[in-house]
């Protein structure tokens, strides 16, 4: 459940963006789950309201997205997803989950065999939009 | 895009007292024996003490440590292992065991920044950093994200040492990164040369700790590298900057 930390940070992020304003300023943020990191999505919401409910933000501001990890190999220029990692094992899957780095460790290049490749999307938790209004907008 | 982590990097630190990075622009001069040592002493003396070792390609604190790596536990965020009470551990290890981890540059700072961002420190009063050598993005992100960090930097005697090292001196005064002393390594006449460098690099303190062959031995043995002369050394320079 790390999941905490991480919707924790999200919420940082969204005050500090908000600065000094009220909290009915911030109108939306959009949070983009990677794929790699497998963000339990039940937990990461529900963390994300227990945290709310002492900032004062308005409900339902946050919309989750997700999107597909898309790896590229810079040995070969091979472009593969995480369907090529199927045989990876829990522990990994883990390790990756609370390291999406250590993907490194596990995963080689489909095509060449490389380790030398970039996760080039789908890593992990970002903010892709934050909408906040000036005051004399606010409620 | 927005990058939430390092929003949060502050929160997790908050309760830390001091927040030192054992660092050196060269490799192979004693970083990770210094850290651990050092650690090792603070903990003996009763602080709460956290060890980071940030050396995505090398990271080896487990290894003096004695401790195997594994998962952690989660606790709204994931905890660092316990090495005994008061000693805890967090690197890029208990995820990746003892394979390679081979990271570009700003894979690296992804994840120093993650581990960061949810590694829950809890009661640490000390956090001790064994940085990898040099000065790239291990010692920029952190100088970023974790501006009251000092550094305690880490020469031996030798001249190739001296000079390497008085370069990362200089890039931690742009830094504004303290430096409250140098720890001269692996000495077995005299620190002076490090000692010129500290007059030279404005660094008050110089801590001379003896070139010790019994440190071999004592790797994955905290209770023998304690009372090893390095680890005494390192214990008398923790009790002399205050840290304990």
């Amino acid at each position: 459940m790390h999941e905490w930390a991480l919707a924790d940070a999200v919420v940082e992020a969204a005050a500090a963006a908000l600065g000094d304003r009220d909290p009915s300023c911030l109108r939306g943020v959009t949070v983009l789950l990677g794929e790699l990191q497998a963000i339990d999505q039940e937990i990461f919401t529900f963390a994300l309201e227990t945290i709310l409910a002492d900032k004062h933000f308005p409900a339902g501001i946050f919309r989750l997205e997700t999107e597909n990890a898309v790896f590229g190999c810079q040995s070969c220029g091979k472009e593969w997803d995480l369907d090529a990692a199927a045989d990876l094992g829990p522990e990994q899957r883990e390790a990756i989950h609370f390291l999406p780095e250590s993907a490194h460790a596990f995963l080689r290049c489909p095509s060449c065999g490389s380790p030398d490749y970039r996760l080039q999307k789908g890593r992990g938790v970002s903010i892709s939009s934050l909408e906040v209004v000036d005051r004399k907008g606010c409620v | 895009m927005t990058d939430p982590r390092a929003a949060v990097v502050g929160k997790r630190l908050s309760g830390i007292r001091r927040v030192v990075a054992f660092s050196s622009a060269k490799g192979g001069v004693g970083k990770t024996l210094c850290t651990v040592a050092s650690a090792l002493a603070a903990s003996q003396a009763g602080r709460r003490v956290g060890i980071l070792d940030l050396d995505m390609q090398g990271a080896s604190a487990h290894l003096f440590l004695g401790v195997r790596p594994r998962l952690p536990e989660e606790k709204q965020g994931i905890l660092p292992l316990t090495v005994r009470d008061g000693l805890s551990l967090m690197s890029v290890a208990p995820f990746t065991g003892e394979r390679g981890l081979p990271l570009r540059g700003s894979e690296v700072s992804d994840a120093i920044l993650e581990l960061l961002a949810v590694t829950m420190w809890g009661s640490t009063e000390l956090l001790f950093i064994d940085m990898p050598p040099g000065m790239a993005e291990e010692m920029l992100d952190l100088a970023r994200l974790v501006p009251r960090m000092e550094a305690l930097v880490i020469s031996t005697p030798a001249a190739v040492s001296v000079s390497v090292v008085e370069r990362l001196l200089s890039v931690l005064k742009e830094l504004h990164v303290a430096v409250p002393a140098l720890i001269a390594n692996m000495v077995q006449e005299d620190s002076a040369p490090v000692e010129e460098l500290a007059r030279r690099a404005g660094v008050r303190t110089t801590f001379a700790v003896p070139l010790d062959p019994s440190v071999e031995e004592a790797v994955g043995n905290p209770s023998l590298l304690a009372s090893s002369a390095a680890g005494q050394a390192l214990a008398l320079a923790m009790r002399q900057l205050g840290y304990l």
